[in-house]
């Protein structure tokens, strides 16, 4: 029952933080509505068990990479990112359709089943803490580790370079 | 009826599906790709839910993953959007329209 209670709570929050992302019409409302969402994201991992995931979705999304898009809003022009939603684009009702029609379908498939697919209950002790996913990381998945490592690498290269061409110019 | 693998799965569809609709109607190119990031969360929801799902963690690492490409993404994007606003002093998608004319 807390569980339910828990889960209507985080993802109904999140969804209308996205939501509200996308409706939002200046930039700086919908930066603020996506960090948000993406506070209740970490309560949906918490309740999927997934503390490590949890606490890495605080500070990584709704931390650096959100702070990240707030200083680059901040640092543009205030006027030009205000935008006139009344401008449709010809997308504007498929848009609009698309995840009514998909919550509406879902929702339908998931009254049609006794079951929502209940999980495999409990969890195994420490399941998605931090020991358990660090072991993956270090062990089987190592080569994809190394690989994101230089991902990083070559995104902070780029995002340097083109910083720094546009420092020469000026 | 308890909370299992398709409650997840819904949230995750609606929420892919509002940053979707966020890509294709919204011309600015900062909520551009802030829905993106939604949809990108949405996908690690799947993930972690299927995680759950199967009592194997391996999901979270790839949740790992996804933030990783998810930072860098943010990161190389808001680069290029300084630089396009620097040259055009605009970020209205409909103004960068260059190579299509």
């Amino acid at each position: 029952m807390f569980e339910s209670v828990c889960f209507y709570l985080c993802g109904g929050l999140m969804l209308l933080g996205g939501i509200m992302t996308v409706a939002s019409r200046s930039a700086v409302a919908s930066a603020v509505w996506l960090i948000f969402a993406f506070l209740n994201a970490a309560g949906v991992y918490a309740l999927l068990s997934a503390p490590f995931l949890a606490i890495l979705q605080v500070l990584v999304y709704a931390g650096a990479i959100m702070v990240l898009f707030l200083f680059v809003i901040m640092m543009l022009h205030g006027p030009v990112m205000n935008e006139d939603l009344r401008s449709r684009s010809r997308w504007f009702w498929p848009a609009l359709a698309l995840p009514l029609a998909a919550i509406a379908g879902s929702a339908v498939t998931l009254l049609g089943r006794a079951r929502g697919g209940a999980f495999p209950a409990p969890a195994p002790h420490g399941f998605g803490r931090a020991e358990q996913v660090a072991a993956l990381l270090l062990d089987r998945y190592l080569l994809a580790f190394e690989l994101i490592s230089i991902v990083l690498l070559v995104a902070i290269i780029g995002a340097l370079s083109l910083g720094l061409r546009e420092g020469r110019r000026t | 009826m308890t909370i299992g693998l398709t409650h997840y799965l819904v949230l995750a569809t609606a929420v892919f599906l509002t940053g979707l609709s966020g890509v294709l109607v919204r011309r600015n190119s900062l909520i551009v790709l802030m829905s993106i990031e939604l949809m990108l969360c949405a996908g690690n929801i799947v993930f972690a839910a299927f995680s759950r799902w199967l009592g194997d963690a391996s999901g979270h690492v790839f949740v790992l993953m996804s933030f990783a490409v998810a930072a860098a993404e943010a990161a190389i994007g808001l680069a290029i959007l300084v630089e396009i606003h620097r040259l055009r002093r605009s970020v209205n998608l409909d103004d960068l329209k260059t190579l299509t004319e």
